[in-house]
């Protein structure tokens, strides 16, 4: 083999491993930007996403509250100079709730008449997803109606109405048509209450009122709270010390 | 074989973080009342990280799925159930009964929550799988294997041991 052959092959091969390191240059080029376009594309989703969830997101805008509510989203039932308050989260959807009127409604309504306590109904919406209908919020407007129109008293039959007629979780609740005709019964007009009811005027007021409760650090219905001390953790807890604030 | 495993846990973390995030997307004020609930974060971010939350669940739901960026969602997927992990056991040890929220719902329980050892465990489990994809992010039908090919020169393990893309396989054919 000459001298010229062998210079010739190592030049050969020289140039081989040149391209093939330019080679992996540029694939390790092509692969940065592609990782980069991916990454990119990535935080633009999300951040297009974020942007949507904050607009359709309407909570804190201003609302107008039924007449008659106590500190933007208290209903409050009773003689104002009863020397005991008893304040009561509920969400019309829930069942716990259902019970827990079923349990105490009575001797409360009992206790509201001999002038020992008042109530302080806090209502919420937070259950829509449990009824194929939205009765949850539903429902709470149709009562906010109530005590727009007819008044605290007209409210609460209204709202033991509602309770002890309670529909199913998962189920249609009752209609619009059905809400009026109960709020008629707990003596609303109906010819101001049926547009309210329809158009659910008070809709802006409900997702605030249900804000505040979280915001308030009350994570669950019912949540009762006596003279502004929480009076328990379970719905029989609460129910006995109504009960014992009753006397 | 490690990548067939991959590949399961890819589909199941993915899938979970796309159930998760899509079923709360509908209720972004509601997001924000599980995320409230929780009584860690100053209420100034609150609404952030409620709104931003279902997003980042889903994008890296699907990216799992797909097997994109497979090494770097396994991270934010393991670093997301650890946060969670934290949350619940938190909200575990101070006594507070909330809805975790973890699918839709949260913050606003009805009555009282015994679920949290339950859920630790599941998030913990998914934590697993997570950590599993961050070690071997190589894994059976990924996107990863088509858009990131390995680079030309780099050494292909030889068939069998289960470390190979099925695109090198392909490329060694070419040559």
């Amino acid at each position: 083999m000459s001298k010229r052959n062998i210079n010739k092959t190592a030049e050969r091969a020289a140039r081989a491993a040149a391209l093939k390191a330019e080679q992996e240059r540029q694939e390790k080029r092509r692969r940065l930007l592609l990782i980069g376009a991916v990454v990119a594309g990535l935080v633009f989703v999300v951040g297009a996403g974020f942007l949507v969830q904050n607009l359709r997101n309407s909570t804190g805008e201003a609302a107008t509250p039924p007449a008659g509510v106590v500190d933007d989203y208290g209903i409050v039932v009773g003689d104002a100079a009863a020397p005991t308050t008893v304040t009561i989260y509920e969400d019309f959807q829930c069942p716990v709730c259902a019970d827990f009127e079923e349990e105490i409604g009575e001797e409360l309504n009992a206790g509201i008449e001999a002038g020992t306590v008042k109530v302080d109904y806090r209502i919420v919406s937070f259950l829509d997803r449990a009824s194929k209908n939205e009765y949850s919020s539903r429902a709470m407007n149709a009562a906010a109606v109530v005590l727009d129109t007819a008044g605290v008293d007209a409210f609460k039959s209204f709202h033991d109405e509602l309770f002890a007629n309670q529909p199913v979780e998962g189920t249609d609740g009752p209609d619009d048509e059905e809400l009026i005709a109960a709020a008629t019964a707990a003596g609303a007009d109906e010819s101001k209450v049926r547009s309210a009811i329809e158009d659910k005027v008070f809709a802006q007021w409900i997702e605030n009122a249900t804000e505040q409760m979280s915001v308030d650090k009350v994570n669950g219905t019912p949540t009762v709270f006596i003279d502004g001390e929480l009076a328990g953790s379970t719905p029989q807890e609460y129910a006995d010390a109504i009960r014992a604030a009753l006397g | 074989m490690k990548q067939w495993i991959g590949l399961v846990a890819r589909l199941i973390t993915g899938g979970v973080w796309i159930v998760a995030g899509a079923i709360k997307l509908p209720d972004p004020a509601g997001s924000v009342r599980a995320v409230r609930a929780y009584d860690l974060l100053p209420e100034s971010i609150v609404p952030t990280v409620g709104h931003l939350l279902p997003i980042v669940e889903v994008v890296v739901g699907l990216c799992l799925v797909l097997g994109l960026l497979t090494r770097s969602m396994g991270v934010i997927s393991a670093l997301l159930f650890v946060v969670f992990i934290i949350g619940i056991s938190a909200a575990w040890a101070r006594g507070l009964s909330i809805d975790c929220g973890c699918f839709g719902g949260g913050g606003l329980e009805e009555g009282a929550s015994s679920k949290y050892p339950w859920e630790i465990a599941r998030d913990v489990g998914l934590l697993l799988l997570s950590a599993w994809l961050v070690v071997w992010p190589r894994t059976r039908w990924s996107l990863d294997a088509v858009v990131f090919p390995p680079r030309a020169g780099e050494v292909s393990p030889g068939p069998g041991d289960g470390e190979d893309w099925d695109v090198e396989a392909q490329h060694q054919q070419d040559r």
